[in-house]
């Protein structure tokens, strides 16, 4: 079973790449591949294992230089590899494009892991390049040795390990292919060094032959909605008087925003996303009903409580929003999805209707064939009825208290912001609390680990979108302890003049866990408090070369602060001593239903949820 | 109740691992498991039996179609339900 047999399909057709035939070293191949797939950006540390691609990248730099003098693919260095690869996330999130880590053997390889697993569970497209030990010291506990293709294999989409030198450049071509196509997601490349050394011939076009993948592709990617489909949603669709579209971070990986924006137009339905789906539509938008799920607006659950009908497009049902599945969306008679991935449909909760295919075509299909035919459904009075959810049961919070409320500072920013900043966070509180404030404009401006949920992915994520995009205004909103986990990568920030900004939202301990400590583990605070933790995080900044780095302690310098700050012209860090006790609300505690949701001291809620009915058996909760 | 399933695989480095990987990491026990090398020597097959409700089959087959190594995936339950037909039936 482990006898490599794969062969390179040969380049074929006219398109004759015009370095093909050329002599070149594996490594050189490695580079060529990245530039004519279009890569901007490396990100990655060096390494043994790795240096002859290291090398070739600093002679490919030298030798196409830009005409403004730049180099055309430029390695940008972490702190950690653990960095890099949330850099390259980063960057994918918030271009689209696929992410490129290259990290050296052993060490190197197994701090990409985490990246590697984000990116995994959020679909995020990379491709991850690990230098390994020589062919001929595989498996022999070397130097530097990690079994790579085990570990990543239960992490990534795919992983290869190249053993034959000849199969180098189609397996690089083919991972780019798998990292962007159908679901996307990590493809990990494990390059021994002697493959990286060996003398190849540059073909230009040559791919593996993956026959199963690529027949279960083209079929999804061909499917389109038939006019009996289409004659069968709408149909449903006239049964209801309550639709609901339940939008995922599909909607955004699929380009399908503006498809998704007209067809909820075109036929009135109000919209809630969920985390990873915030700027698949306009959270401005009169149907929007921003987020739902654990940490969703009241309005938004309150809505899917009463629906009827239900559209999930590119969202799989998850934990986080339908911890209890056959008690979410319990008016719903009918449910409908679309999804890319034939594995998430019925996965979690049974469809009545679906369709697996590309959901912009889907959308946009819907959206002719019900034009066509004078489809608007009358929905005055759930219209009506989302309008008083909106307006009863706003998000608030204790503005009166003479601490600093984290969402006021939030606020603050989107204030000045106005839905156009991109935004990354670490997990926790923070996150919730800019999920749930910040206003989205558009898709991808908004970066953050939804499923793994991984502390110390704002700061990096954030480095590798200000590279995607240098002159969008990118925000790192961070937590005190989510930024620690990388702290390292503050000085990346500055060694590459990134005008990024850096809030970190002081609480002085792990507040989610505070906050799950409080409500179910009777206020033991287990190693969340961090009150004797020694560290000045204004110093931090300033060694590391933060010309901008204040703390602001007092509420009435909020806004005066916050302007300033966002007005710097370089990278700013911002620390802001936040109230040690605010929460996030709503909240639909784990193994809760909607029926169970908290919503606090200032968040209006429906009717008082008896005590003993938010308690959950811990046996239940996760 | 058990079913077995037949999957083509490409004879590729760890493609084998992936395929039990998966199974245990998706929390699905492997009964048994076969490897045979076909006439084309780039393919193998696996014949694999584990037991479990219709929905673990479905979603685990459906995992499996996700593996880039894997051609097709066929099941066919044979034991512990006399009225199944004794055939190979494609999943939609």
């Amino acid at each position: 079973m482990t006898t490599p047999t794969q062969t390179a399909l040969a380049a074929t057709g006219t398109d004759h790449h015009p370095l093909a035939g050329q002599p070149m070293t594996g490594a050189e191949v490695v580079v060529q591949v990245l530039a004519d797939e279009g890569c901007g950006v490396l990100f990655g540390y060096s390494g043994g294992a790795i240096l002859p691609v290291y090398d070739a990248v600093f002679r490919y730099n030298a030798g196409h230089p830009q005409a403004d003098g730049r180099e055309p693919m430029p390695l940008v260095v972490p702190a950690n590899e653990q960095g890099a690869g949330f850099m390259a996330a980063g960057y994918a999130r918030a271009s689209g494009r696929v992410g490129v880590a290259i990290v050296t053997s052993g060490p190197g390889a197994t701090n990409m892991v985490t990246p590697i697993r984000d990116a995994m569970a959020d679909s995020i497209p990379l491709v991850a390049i690990c230098g390994q030990v020589p062919t001929s010291s595989l498996g022999s506990d070397a130097f530097q040795e990690a079994p790579v293709s085990n570990i990543m294999g239960a992490c990534a989409k795919h992983v290869f390990l190249v053993t034959e030198a000849e199969t180098l450049e189609a397996t690089l071509r083919t991972a780019f292919e798998i990292a962007r196509s159908g679901r996307p997601g990590p493809v990990v490349v494990d390059v021994p060094k002697n493959v990286q050394n060996a003398a190849l011939r540059f073909d230009g076009a040559s791919r593996l032959p993956i026959p199963g993948y690529r027949a279960r592709l083209r079929a999804a990617e061909n499917a389109r909605l038939d006019d009996e489909a289409c004659a069968r949603f709408f149909a449903a669709l006239a049964q209801a008087k309550r639709p609901l579209v339940y939008a995922g971070g599909g909607v955004v990986a699929a380009g399908a925003a503006p498809a998704l924006r007209a067809f909820a137009e075109a036929f009135g339905l109000p919209v809630t996303t969920t985390l990873m789906g915030l700027g698949g539509f306009d959270t401005t938008h009169p149907q929007a009903l921003h987020m739902l799920g654990m940490h969703g607006t009241a309005y938004a659950n309150y809505a899917v409580e009463d629906c009827d009908f239900l559209l999930a497009l590119g969202a799989r049902f998850d934990d986080r929003v339908a911890g209890v599945p056959d008690k979410f969306a319990p008016g719903a008679t009918f449910i409908a999805q679309v999804d890319i991935d034939p594995a998430e449909v019925g996965k979690v909760k049974p469809a009545d209707w679906h369709h697996v295919g590309p959901l912009a075509a889907a959308l946009e299909r819907l959206t002719r064939y019900g034009q066509a035919r004078g489809i608007r459904p009358p929905l005055d009075d759930w219209h009506a009825h989302v309008a008083a959810l909106k307006r009863d049961h706003a998000m608030d919070y204790d503005r009166e208290s003479p601490l600093i409320q984290p969402q006021a500072v939030i606020e603050a920013i989107n204030r000045r912001t106005r839905g156009r900043a991109v935004v990354s966070t670490g997990v926790g509180q923070h996150q919730m609390w800019a999920a749930q404030y910040f206003d989205f404009r558009e898709p991808r401006q908004w970066l953050t680990s939804g499923s793994m949920g991984t502390m110390g992915f704002g700061l990096p994520a954030a480095i590798g979108a200000q590279f995607a995009r240098p002159d969008a205004l990118v925000l790192d909103i961070d937590g005190d302890a989510s930024i620690r986990m990388n702290l390292g990568e503050l000085e990346t920030v500055t060694t590459y003049g990134l005008p990024l900004k850096v809030v970190v939202l002081n609480n002085v301990g792990d507040g989610m866990v505070r906050q799950w400590q409080k409500l179910y583990f009777g206020h033991r605070f287990a190693a969340s408090d961090k009150s004797l933790h020694r560290k000045d995080f204004i110093k931090a900044a300033e060694a590391d070369g933060f010309a901008w780095a204040r703390r602001l302690e007092d509420k009435a310098a909020l806004e005066a602060t916050i302007e300033d700050f966002l007005a710097f012209d370089g990278p700013a860090f911002l620390e802001v001593m936040i109230d040690p006790d605010a929460g996030v609300y709503p909240m639909v505690g784990p193994g809760a239903t909607y029926a169970q949701m908290i919503t606090g001291e200032f968040i209006a809620s429906r009717g008082a949820v008896p005590v003993e009915a938010v308690e959950v058996p811990s046996t239940s909760m996760f | 109740m058990k079913h077995t399933l037949s999957i083509l695989l490409q004879n590729e480095s760890g493609a084998l691992a992936r395929v039990a990987g998966l199974f245990a990491a998706r929390h699905c026990n492997i009964d048994a498991l076969t490897v045979a090398a076909t006439h084309d020597p780039s393919v193998s097959q696996l014949t694999l039996v584990l037991h479990g409700s219709a929905a673990v089959l479905e979603q685990i087959v459906r995992q499996t179609r996700k593996l880039v190594d894997v051609i097709d995936v066929n099941t066919l339950s044979l034991v512990g339900d006399d009225n199944a037909p004794l055939a190979l039936a494609t999943q939609p």
